[in-house]
């Protein structure tokens, strides 16, 4: 008889108390909040891992020798997978800088959109007068301008400067927009050092306020 | 009774296995000296190997910029001690100067990375084989080792250490004491040791934090489940 | 109508809720034993998640593989917590699947109805042995590269094709690049998916038969008048709760394990995987990673090539039996003593064979090598017979559980 009564016994009994059920729902809380909790400690780290390495920040600077770079040349190097432009400007191309702004043909003549370092907001865009430093995209849509630095070489009135093969924006040789172009704002400018007299220019960061395309 | 001779042979065999894992192997005996390892004997290892061993050998996987994030050394020091003259940054890899085919052609193999030699051989290894040079004039370079019979490698230590013979006789005195001596070598050790596994520091520092979070939370679960299993009859 | 009900209506996951959680009536005399199974799955998700951001850091080729590797530990943040993670993940992963066995072993988990559950997760275990070799070969250290052809190079013995799929396997005569690239296909994708399906495969099989328990009753055969077993508790929440402060145990346990002895004494990160492949010098001795040793302790114990892979064949896949072979139709070894002892040296065994195995290939542990096999296949051929005439005690008729 004993062994029937044992062999129907349940084994659950719901506890109804308000106490136990109080219990219940300040652990459930708790064991939630310290739950995730540990789940961020897994998470957090893992997210992180994917930020850019040491090995890619080391190799976030670009050394440009300037020595190669006659006067009226250019060199474009690659820093941090975007072409970076350095001329050696003649002092004939740094007379047309004046002359772009006399005639009106700029959008932006004094730089007042923050597109470069403080140090390059001036007529050259640059931190000496003949080495202008850019980054050679094009403020419209990101593509690649040609340097047409000959007068007349894109249209009779041209100076010299950036012709943009993609949808013709145009930029006089401090990488000013020029008026009619579909791009907005003058070419950016990274943040950069320059050592004349050991004949190169270390760019070392984007400058954040720059609008890249 | 078959149970019985069962665990009898197989008590049997792992005396048995005891005993062949005490039988002495013919490889050196290893030296096993108190290592202290710290930031503090981690840099002055940083410094002797930038002195003696960065010459030949590379810890390519390391940056010196770690030992800056990793264990408080200053920029300027780092500058000072352990980068050598050659242009490379602050951000780059820890590569010695040698070009790779001259090293081949002095060694007859490039000097290998020392990155995880530490994990690789064991800390006892490289302080022994550090400790274990002695002039031998029928190898090319002089030197020979008793941890590493006919190591290219010629005893750069000598100096500070001394010349020793064959048979563990001193030769020529190094400009060191041998208790100095000894313990300029094991900052190496750390060194070495630090930089096959730099992220022992952040694990140390994170690890309590971790683990007690971790323990808090199985607390809140475990009195959950009592909480739940008093139902249970 | 709210957007739940909405759901609801539309959604499998309700049915599915109830059948497999809150409906499943799990016995409640669950032991300690009986957490391995959820940490297995735990595991495996976490495998998953690091091995993902291992795999994003990671060049497969031969030039690349072993610095990528480092390069993780040294220039990713964090790199060294995903990459510990997954290499003590996987040890760990084996000393669960070797509980989660053993238990199933003990309590007499193969046993009819649960035969096709135990066949699948022994599939599970050897799918898990590949995914960990195709990974310990990837990081192209010199251990991986004698790992990978010492284990390839088994597949010569296959008659007749041998050498053919030995090709196949490497992609070339030796391991090369291309093995790592044909590797890295298997271990992300391939093997990986097989793992998660068949897992998925191994607890639906499992939740039609129900879950065995220490005392091997079936729990089914007393049901209340709803028709739920009497001795049955619903999965959620009392194992769910149970569970999850199993989790918090095995989590503190992992990152002890990672923060303070991430090489676990160069048991889970052997030494010879901290020096990159050389094709000219061998390893001073081979040895596999200690989940697998066993098994290569009894392939050296017969001095005969051949010989000793049948024998590591036998090995691995006798357990398959385990069923057929156990005669006794009760199902605990509470209630059978013999198989209780037997089983206890079987397990001693093993870890005789794991250390043995690890040893360097010298004669002198021909005699641990060879008793160890012996012991192992004893087992195996004595189980029917033992099972058949061993003094066997009655079950109770209710799974015994004290209240606390």
């Amino acid at each position: 008889m004993t062994e029937e009564i044992k062999n129907t016994q349940k084994s659950i009994e719901p506890q109804t108390s308000p106490a136990v059920i109080t219990r219940r729902r300040f652990l459930t809380a708790m064991t939630a909040v310290t739950g995730t909790a540990v789940a961020g400690a897994v998470v957090v780290p893992m997210v992180q891992s994917l930020e850019p390495t040491a090995a890619a920040s080391a190799l976030a600077t670009t050394t440009i020798d300037l020595t190669p770079i006659e006067p009226g040349m250019q060199v474009t190097a690659m820093w941090q997978e975007k072409p970076v432009i350095v001329i050696n400007r003649t002092p004939e191309m740094l007379a047309t800088l004046d002359e772009t702004m006399q005639k009106g043909l700029l959008k932006d003549p004094n730089c007042n959109v923050p597109q470069q370092p403080p140090y390059c907001k001036n007529k050259y865009r640059s931190r000496i007068p003949e080495w202008y430093v850019g980054i050679r995209i094009c403020n419209h849509l990101c593509c690649i301008p040609h340097y047409r630095p000959k007068k007349g070489s894109v249209a009779p009135w041209w100076l010299g400067g950036f012709h943009c093969p993609c949808h013709g924006s145009m930029y006089d040789l401090s990488c000013r927009v020029i008026k009619g172009s579909p791009a907005p704002h003058n070419m950016a400018v990274p943040e950069y050092e320059i050592d004349i007299a050991k004949k190169k220019v270390v760019v070392t960061h984007m400058y954040p306020l720059a609008h890249l395309c | 009774m078959k149970k019985l001779l069962v665990i009898g042979t197989l008590v049997a065999g792992l005396g048995m296995g005891g005993m062949v894992a005490a039988e002495a192997e013919t490889a050196p005996v290893l030296m096993k000296p108190k290592y202290t390892y710290d930031a503090k004997t981690i840099i002055a290892g940083a410094k002797l190997f930038a002195m003696h061993c960065m010459v030949c050998h590379s810890v390519q996987f390391m940056r010196y910029e770690f030992l800056t994030k990793d264990l408080g050394m200053s920029k300027a020091d780092v500058h000072k001690y352990i980068m050598l003259p050659t242009g490379a940054g602050y951000k780059a890899n820890m590569v010695s100067a040698m070009p790779v085919n001259m090293a081949s052609k002095w060694f007859g193999r490039p000097p290998p990375d020392l990155s995880q030699m530490e994990r690789y051989k064991s800390q006892d290894w490289i302080y022994t084989y550090l400790l274990s040079f002695y002039q031998d004039s029928k190898r090319p370079s002089g030197w020979n080792n008793h941890v590493f019979p006919n190591v290219a490698m010629p005893d750069v230590l000598a100096p500070m250490g001394g010349t020793w013979s064959e048979k563990g006789k001193l030769l020529k005195a190094g400009n060191e004491s041998q208790q100095k001596f000894r313990k300029q070598v094991t900052d190496i050790v750390a060194f070495l040791r630090f930089v096959s596994d730099p992220s022992v520091i952040q694990r140390h520092e994170d690890g309590p934090w971790v683990l007690g979070l971790f323990a808090l939370f199985t607390v809140f679960a475990y009195l959950l489940k009592k909480a739940y299993w008093k139902d249970v009859k | 109508m709210g957007l739940k009900e909405w759901v609801d209506k539309r959604s499998p996951l309700p049915d599915m809720w109830r059948e497999h959680m809150a409906e499943y009536y799990a016995p409640k005399n669950f032991n300690i034993f009986y957490y391995a199974g959820s940490l297995l799955l735990l595991m495996v998700a976490l495998q998953f998640l690091s091995g993902f951001l291992v795999l994003a850091h990671y060049v497969p080729s031969a030039e690349d593989a072993y610095n990528s590797v480092f390069g993780i530990m040294y220039d990713v943040k964090y790199g060294w917590l995903m990459q510990y993670m997954h290499v003590d993940g996987s040890s760990l992963i084996f000393v669960l699947l070797y509980v989660h066995m053993a238990r199933g072993m003990i309590y007499g988990s193969y046993k009819a109805p649960r035969e096709l559950v135990w066949i699948i997760g022994y599939i599970l275990y050897l799918i898990f042995m590949a995914e960990a070799f195709f990974g310990y070969v990837l990081p192209y250290s010199n251990l991986s590269y004698w790992a990978g052809t010492v284990i390839t190079s088994l597949l010569k013995s296959i008659p007749f094709i041998g050498n053919w799929v030995t090709i196949i396997a490497r992609g070339g005569p030796g391991i090369s690049g291309d093995t790592i690239g044909r590797f890295m296909a298997l271990h992300v994708t391939l093997v990986f998916i097989l793992i998660i399906g068949l897992i998925a495969v191994h607890i639906l099989y499992l939740h039609k038969v129900g879950s065995n328990n220490p005392d091997g009753i079936d729990i089914k055969e007393n049901k209340d008048s709803n028709g739920h077993p009497l001795d049955g508790i619903p999965f959620h929440p009392y194992y769910t709760v149970k569970d999850l402060s199993g989790f918090g145990v095995w989590l503190f346990i992992f990152a002890a394990v990672i923060f303070y002895a991430p090489t676990f004494h160069h048991i889970f990160l052997e030494r010879t995987m901290s020096t990159p492949a050389n094709a000219l010098k061998s390893l001073p001795d081979v040895t596999p990673p200690w989940y697998l040793s066993p098994f290569y302790a009894m392939l050296r114990s017969i001095p005969n090539k051949n010989g000793g892979i049948l024998l590591m064949l036998f090995a691995v896949l006798v357990p398959f039996l385990m069923p057929w072979l156990d005669r006794n139709p009760v199902r605990s070894t509470r209630f059978r003593p013999v198989t209780r002892i037997m089983l206890i040296i079987f397990f001693l065994n093993f870890f005789l064979l794991a250390w043995v195995g690890e040893q360097p290939p010298l004669p002198k542990y021909f005699f641990p090598e060879r008793l160890g096999s012996v012991i192992y296949v004893g087992f195996f051929l004595l189980l029917p017979i033992v099972t058949m005439f061993e003094p066997t005690r009655k079950p109770p008729a209710r799974v015994r559980y004290r209240a606390h």
